[in-house]
């Protein structure tokens, strides 16, 4: 990582655009040495960083398999991995317990860990562009919260059933996760177009009654249902089988790509609206794509993951630092890294108090939080 | 444990003083609580609580309980006052001289103030099975009652001995108990469940967790290989049938393999009053099922 840092730092162009929320409407910002359009990012330096995320995603990904209820050590699951792609199911078993635990607890576990955090991660690089404001997430806008009602609802009325692939839980939270989204942006919309701060109000304030109807839901359940429904407020990755891994992971992938389809879009937002349109943005449909695929893709993954907060927050401004404020890299390598970050704290969480499991959101912010604050008042990392 | 036939009477708590009566009781906070008189207008706030005191065969005294009180069916005409978050209102609307309280439950905040209202109140804690009959005859001395508080703590005693001889010394299956599937809570050291699990000739899977309720690792589960699950079902604690048959993807399980999944009343076993003796032959029967005739269970 350390030899990424210093390419980075060779490039110079970083600094984001935030500016904390004024009371004033829209601020157009003198453009400062942002990245624009097509210039500053080699085809060559996007491939490298990338790729480099990606091996050590994958050596991340082979470390966190290790740990668990069981030590497994890296031959043995190279053995089991290789009997399962073999002889399939009938190699599985004869491995016995332990091939179980990896091919059907861990792996997907991990997996569903770097898919849910390279989702947040991505979806918060997104909303902080959009909105100018370093403190967007998905969590601060209430859609995370909208999504968890959602659940919430499906939890308490014992919802049962499948549509569209998916199960009753995660359309629920897909559901409450539009509905909060269609609220904030019918109030933004009032004046016929989005002010910035509006929404970004907005969502706060809606994040806040969320949060109190997900509260009153839960302390109406039966008790063990609410301890169930607690406990995944909180942030709990729990995995399905495979098939249906495959459907979520696709959707991801068709929402993330629609995310990167913006990144131009978004390099050009980050100089001020007014500066955008100018250079031919499609200002409103940008907002509204970015905003609605965020609310998609944040409650499918609040569906499996409750409440994990911090890793929409952290990670895009981690990554800036690391590989300046171009969206079109800015997007992936976040994606990537919020992945290889939530692998890392969901095995913390897993392992810490075994055979106890500690909720993931404390993992994340406990190990997210001190770092934050280190870039905060290290002179490198000016984020706002 | 194993008693003879005795006369009864010779069980009650302190036979030397049985004569004296003393209307000083200790509560399991270690509070004296002095009755100059039997309180005749009783507030519960747990359902175990509430089916004590039907046990002990009064109504008429028993003037506010919880919403979960649903036992007995007579109990649901009572009026309410909340349940983890009593309404404090409502109690000392219903001007109680005697407030009986879980120890879990009660906020400490509530107690203080109904210390502060001087509305006495009595807490019980039970530990262990073995305490519930104590109970059972200390509230029956305080509601005076005590021959009734001693036939049914004698009639208790008995069974769990039973239950003890029967399963005693037979081989101990693994046992899970699942309170929640997704994600997976079940019953640790320090519960309830987990002491009646292991009396009935189980052995839980998650003894060696750290905390009463334990999220447990579904590796955990896998690795340690139960042979029976549980499922608690009714009342206020239900886990689905859908979510049970989440299960059978486990193909490595001993439990899967030999299909013992098993649904229990929860009711029977998570509330310390006088059904607990029924609740734990219930498990017995589950985890033993041949140590019991063919006759139906509970």
């Amino acid at each position: 990582m350390g030899l990424m840092a210093r390419q980075t730092q060779s490039e110079g162009g970083r600094a984001v655009v935030t500016e904390p929320v004024v009371a004033a409407g829209e601020s157009a910002e003198p453009p400062r040495a942002a990245p624009v359009g097509s210039s500053r990012l080699s085809p060559l330096r996007w491939l490298l960083t990338l790729s480099a995320l990606a091996a050590a995603a994958v050596l991340v990904l082979l470390i966190c398999l290790q740990f668990g209820a069981e030590r497994i050590g890296l031959a043995e699951e190279i053995r089991i991995v290789s009997l399962a792609v073999r002889d399939g199911q009938a190699g599985l078993d004869s491995t016995g317990a332990t091939g179980v635990i990896l091919m059907q607890v861990r792996l997907p576990r991990v997996l569903l860990a770097f898919m849910v955090g390279g989702c947040l991660a991505a979806v918060g690089v997104g909303l902080q562009a959009l909105l100018r404001n370093p403190l967007a997430d998905p969590y601060v806008l209430g859609i995370s919260s909208g999504a968890a009602l959602g659940a919430g609802l499906a939890i308490l009325f014992g919802l049962t059933g499948t549509a569209l692939a998916f199960s009753a839980l995660p359309l629920c939270a897909m559901a409450g996760g539009l509905l909060s989204v269609l609220v904030v942006y019918r109030i933004a919309t009032a004046y016929g177009y989005l002010p910035i701060h509006t929404l970004l109000l907005a969502g706060v304030i809606l994040n806040a009654i969320f949060s109190a109807l997900v509260m009153f839901v839960t302390s109406i359940m039966e008790p063990n249902r609410s301890f169930g429904m607690m406990s995944w407020l909180m942030g709990t990755l729990t995995a399905p089988d495979y098939p249906a891994m495959l459907v979520l992971a696709g959707y991801l992938l068709a929402g993330l790509l629609v995310l990167f389809r913006q990144a131009a879009s978004l390099n050009l937002l980050t100089l001020g609206e007014e500066s955008a349109r100018a250079l031919g943005v499609e200002v409103e449909a940008v907002k509204k794509t970015v905003f609605f695929t965020s609310a998609l893709l944040t409650g499918a993954v609040v569906s499996v993951s409750g409440m994990i907060g911090f890793v929409g927050m952290v990670i895009p401004h981690a990554m800036r630092l690391l590989t300046g404020a171009d969206h079109r890299l800015l997007l992936p390598a976040s994606a990537l890294m919020g992945g290889l970050y939530l692998m890392a704290a969901d095995t913390i969480a897993r392992t810490l108090l075994a055979p106890t499991e500690i909720p993931v959101g404390v993992v994340t912010a406990l190990a997210g939080g001190p770092f934050f604050i280190y870039l905060l008042t290290s002179r490198k990392g000016r984020l706002a | 444990m194993a008693l003879k036939r005795r006369q009864q009477g010779i069980l009650t708590g302190m036979p030397f003083m049985a004569n004296l009566a003393s209307r000083t009781f200790v509560d399991d906070l270690g509070r004296k609580l002095y009755l100059a008189k039997p309180p005749i207008r009783v507030v519960s706030l747990a359902p175990s609580m509430t089916e004590i005191l039907y046990s002990l065969g009064l109504d008429e005294e028993i003037v506010g309980v919880t919403d979960y009180c649903d036992y007995p069916p007579q109990a649901r005409a009572k009026p309410k006052v909340g349940y983890s978050n009593p309404n404090l209102e409502s109690i000392v609307a219903l001007r109680p001289d005697l407030v009986l309280a879980p120890s879990t439950f009660l906020r400490a905040d509530v107690l203080a103030k109904l210390e502060q209202l001087k509305i006495p109140t009595f807490i019980l804690e039970a530990k262990a099975i073995e305490e519930i009959p104590s109970h059972v005859q200390t509230i029956g001395r305080m509601m005076d009652r005590a021959p009734a508080g001693d036939r049914v703590a004698t009639e208790m005693r008995r069974q769990i001995a039973a239950i003890r001889t029967k399963v005693g010394e037979r081989p101990r299956l693994r046992v899970l108990y699942v309170l929640n599937s997704q994600p997976l809570i079940t019953v640790g050291p320090g519960s309830f469940i987990h002491q009646m699990i292991e009396l009935a000739g189980g052995v839980n899977v998650a003894g060696r967790a750290l905390v009463p309720y334990p999220r447990l690792s579904l590796e955990e589960v896998l690795r340690e290989d139960p042979e029976v699950l549980i499922f608690p079902v009714g009342g206020a604690e239900s886990v689905p049938e859908s979510e049970q048959q989440q299960w059978r993807r486990w193909t490595t399980l001993s439990a899967v393999k030999h299909q013992r999944f098993h649904q229990i009343a929860a009711d029977l076993l998570n509330r310390p009053g006088p059904r607990i003796a029924q609740g734990l032959e219930a498990l017995a029967r589950i985890i033993h099922p041949e140590a019991f005739d063919q006759r139906s269970g509970p």
